[in-house]
């Protein structure tokens, strides 16, 4: 059965079933996936998935349910468990289909130079890239992971107030971890680009940074456990504010898992900083034109010199709080049910370059990574305790890198205590995340850091 | 699921260019998710994945293509995909299939799909009750409820040809404690491979109580001290310490290119006379116990480490290819949209033989861990981080005030020297795994552990 044949028959039982209001969200996805190691091909992965949800208001109450086979019976296993599931809801303010907006902006974010990059070509940057990787260094010895990804996703929005929204988006990604050893000394190191335009790839460039931040662990040494100014580089700052960005969304403050409640219009940060949230930046990766509920996208700002301008809103929080949707409605797939997430998100830079900024440290610490964020960063209370990388600073300059340490403080004290922002704006993409999240390098008055 | 004479003509295409081996996994799952908050229902979501994954091995290399598209020519065009990336005349001819029938190590008494979703409701309310009602502090409870059954088809060149269905169960609650501007959550979530007698028959009473206690507890901790301590971690979930440390550095996805800090060690001393540590599936309903693993193997008990001797590592097919070892039956995947890698199922450390309070009473000063949060690890390095949930201070050999906001940080094969005292009260934690096959149900497992040093990140700095 065809999605449209598919859509008909389900309303039209849903209908006699007794749905009021019904919608049909469908997703299909194209992927390649491939990792090299030491010139031959490690792993090849390609695949072509679809699946679909039905969401419909029964009795008022709005039900859910999902399948990935469009057939006879799924028709009947998305009305009866929709209809079942309905039943329990509770919630005062009940999700709505929504109509549609008055006007969608029509930004296209499908390459099609990309989707004509063939696969030999994708292989044969890889292997450039690994080429570049063991001559920049005879202390490279291996990768632990190595790949590259394409997709390309489309995604339709059917319902029964004659909505009818559909959108097509690409990327390609490499991610490349290098091992290098100096003795019995192993480090290893990252660095990861995603985009939709191939030809920036450039291997020899990947290569050097993937290179350059295994080799600098090298001289790794011990510092004293201490309160340090801390700058977080870019890619560091950005996957901490990737880690806070549920604090910025109306169902969390609605469900007091922010403390952000009752804080719009009120200073919440440092005077320079301004965070946006950008639907349409044109190299974004969520960039989009609708959310998942079928809300026309905006930019916005949410926090502008300091001050909390808005939340984040999908229809329901926004009715809960009185106010317009913010376009920020989310699923995390077909599956999932409707949440609140940013599209683009980032930190608005300045004309502070990272060399000045590392220049006015006397001394600190930089921080060039941070892992276990999932499990180390508290979103409720907004305390943190983080294993970190980075280096020790002194008189302006790096001196050494530093062994594996934590930083520990608190998110909702860090936004005040950023003492000045970088020009260096970079986005990452987290392996769990939810939203394309940029910052330039931040400079932080003060973190306990304790180092091993 | 499908037919022998379909999978054959699927597995004849994926070798037609050369493949040496080839393997079709079948999966149709059916899953409910439930969310209650403030005492009611906020989501009920159920549905059905449905797809399938070839998978074709040459020599080193390996292939994979996956589709929602189960008519025979989505089929035969996923092989044929497979087929392409693989160079070569045909080399093989597939064994006929044989079906082999593996009875269900772990017996489900009721199948969640026949079970009326207003009882699954009942009982998440009855954990809301509980945990809200513990303490005036508690602001806000969670509950989310989740149960599957997923039917899965393995059949590969070699002839295998098995089915299995896997049902399991979780209630996760999760407790905020909150006074003025200070919040704090507590977690408990425990699963089992089981049906919904599992709900039936748990003791929420326990688990709600203990989520809203540690919340509670956190409001009113200091925060933590920084710097190297000894360490006691308690048991059951505290075992998530050893899958960072130790368990991902065994598996063949690092050992089989020899990145891990434990690759060429078997039969070497690579932790203290007290640690032994075993990966078993076999384990009775456990969460993370399997009948087979994604690749049709049995499950067994792998012994790792026996009294700090390292004698085995976990294995799946492709990584013994290059290990040149056979699969341990560790091969599993979160669905047919991941190729399967060696994996963990429910890892442990084995009983020792001091007890709890002798632990306690023999450290003079230190950290004591009740209850952990996740990690993770860099199996290149070994270097591991995890947060810990509850935690207080150990001070003349008596457990003190409470302490939040504690991270450990440390090296695995540095730490595993530095276990000084095991414990004689084993438990396991349900939890769930990240990595490149994707989330799967595992559990962690230990009695109460000492570690001599380990460092420790506190918000409070050096001490």
């Amino acid at each position: 059965m065809n999605l449209q044949e598919f859509k008909e028959k389900l309303f039209h039982i849903g209908e006699q079933q007794g749905f009021t209001d019904m919608e049909l969200y469908y997703e299909r996805e194209e992927k390649f996936a491939c990792e090299l190691y030491k010139g031959e091909i490690d792993s090849y992965d390609t695949s072509e998935v679809f699946g679909t949800s039905f969401r419909g208001l029964y009795e008022g109450r709005m039900g859910y349910a999902f399948t990935e086979k469009l057939d006879e019976e799924s028709l009947s296993f998305l009305i009866e468990n929709a209809k079942e599931n309905s039943q329990f809801i509770e919630d005062e303010v009940q999700e709505e289909i929504f109509a549609g907006s008055e006007r969608y902006e029509e930004g296209s974010y499908y390459s099609s130079s990309l989707a004509e990059v063939t696969i030999p070509e994708k292989i044969n940057l890889l292997k450039e890239i690994e080429k570049h990787l063991y001559a920049y260094d005879e202390r490279v010895t291996g990768t632990d992971y190595f790949m590259l990804s394409s997709s390309e996703t489309e995604r339709v929005l059917l319902n029964s107030k004659g909505l009818n929204l559909s959108e097509k988006k690409n990327h390609a990604g490499i991610y490349v971890s290098v091992i290098v050893k100096q003795g019995d000394l192993v480090k290893n190191g990252e660095y990861s680009k995603f985009t939709r335009d191939f030809s920036i790839l450039n291997p020899e460039e990947i290569a050097m940074h993937a290179a350059e931040e295994a080799l600098s662990q090298l001289n790794a040494r011990s510092a004293e456990s201490k309160k340090y100014p801390v700058l977080l580089r870019n890619d560091a700052a950005s996957a901490l504010l990737q880690t806070y960005i549920p604090i910025f969304s109306a169902e969390n403050t609605q469900k007091g898992q922010s403390a952000l409640k009752d804080k719009t219009g009120k200073i919440i940060a440092a005077a320079s900083l301004n965070l946006v949230d950008d639907p349409f930046l044109e190299e974004g990766l969520l960039s989009s034109n609708f959310d998942s509920e079928g809300v026309a996208t905006a930019r916005k700002v949410i926090v502008k010199d300091g001050r909390l301008v808005t939340l984040m809103h999908n229809c329901k929080t926004a009715q809960k709080d009185g106010v317009e949707s913010t376009g920020n409605a989310y699923k995390a797939s077909y599956k999932g049910a409707l949440t609140v997430a940013p599209t683009n998100l980032h930190v608005i830079p300045s004309d502070q370059s990272y060399a000045e900024l590392l220049s006015s440290l006397s001394e600190g610490i930089i921080i060039t990574e941070l892992s276990g964020l999932h499990s180390g960063a508290n979103t409720v209370s907004g305390d943190f305790s983080i294993a970190a990388n980075g280096y020790y600073v002194r008189e302006g300059e790096v001196q050494n890198a530093v062994n594996q340490m934590t930083i520990a403080g608190n998110f909702y004290e860090l936004l005040n205590n950023i003492e000045a922002i970088g020009s260096d704006l970079e986005f990452s993409m987290g392996f769990m995340a939810t939203g394309y999240i940029g910052s330039p390098s931040l400079l932080i008055r003060e973190l306990a850091v304790t180092v091993e | 699921m499908l037919s022998q004479s379909v999978i054959n003509d699927v597995i004849t295409a994926a070798l037609a260019t050369g493949g040496d081996f080839a393997e079709v996994f079948v999966e149709d799952r059916f899953t409910n998710n439930l969310a209650l908050q403030g005492g009611k229902i906020e989501n009920s979501l159920s549905g059905r994945d449905y797809g399938i994954g070839i998978r074709v091995f040459k020599g080193l290399q390996s292939v994979y293509a996956y589709t929602t598209d189960g008519s025979k020519e989505g089929l035969l065009k996923a092989a044929g995909n497979a087929a392409q990336a693989v160079r070569g005349e045909k080399i093989i001819q597939p064994a006929q299939l044989q079906k082999e029938i593996i009875p269900a190590a772990h017996p489900i008494s009721l199948n969640p799909r026949e079970v009326e979703k207003l009882r699954k409701v009942d009982v998440m309310k009855k954990a809301y009750e509980i945990a809200k009602n513990y303490h005036s502090s508690i602001q806000q409870v969670t509950v989310r409820y989740l149960d599957e059954e997923q039917n899965v088809l393995i059949a590969n060149s070699e002839g295998k040809f098995v089915e299995d269905r896997r049902v399991r169960s979780r209630l996760a609650i999760q407790s905020i404690a909150a006074e003025g501007n200070q919040m704090q959550p507590g977690f408990y979530g425990p699963g089992a491979h089981k049906g919904f007698e599992f709900m039936e028959n748990l003791n929420l009473e326990h688990y709600a109580n203990e989520a809203s206690r540690i919340a509670v507890t956190m409001l009113g901790a200091e925060p933590c001290p920084s710097g190297k301590f000894p360490v006691i971690i308690d048991n059951e979930f505290g075992g998530v310490i050893f899958h960072e440390a130790c368990g991902h550095g065994l598996e063949a996805t690092s050992v089989a290119k020899e990145n891990s800090v434990f690759a060429n060690r078997i039969g070497e001393k690579v932790a203290s006379d007290v640690v032994t540590y075993i990966d078993d599936g076999t384990l009775a309903n456990e969460w993370g116990s399997i009948t087979i693993d994604d690749e049709g193997e049995k499950a067994r008990k792998n012994v790792l480490i026996e009294n700090g001797i390292l004698k085995g590592y976990l294995i799946d097919k492709f990584g013994g290819r290059r290990m040149g070892m056979e699969s341990t039956g560790s091969g599993r995947r979160q669905s047919y949209r991941f190729a399967p890698t060696s994996r963990m199922t429910n890892t442990y450390i084995a009983n020792g033989k001091s007890t709890p309070e002798e632990i306690i009473s023999k450290t003079e000063y230190g950290i004591y861990t009740k209850y952990m949060g996740g990690g993770q690890v860099n199996t290149t390095t070994g270097d591991y981080n995890f947060a810990v949930m509850e935690a207080y201070l150990v001070k003349d050999g008596k457990i003190g005030k409470p302490l939040k906001g504690a991270t450990l940080i440390g090296n695995g094969p540095k730490t595993l020297q530095l276990v000084d005292m095991v414990g004689n009260n084993l438990d396991h934690g349900a939890g769930m795994c990240g990595s490149q096959s994707g989330s799967i149900p595992v559990n962690v497992g230990q009695p109460m552990i000492r570690v001599s040093e380990m460092t420790v990140g506190g918000t409070k700095g050096g001490e």
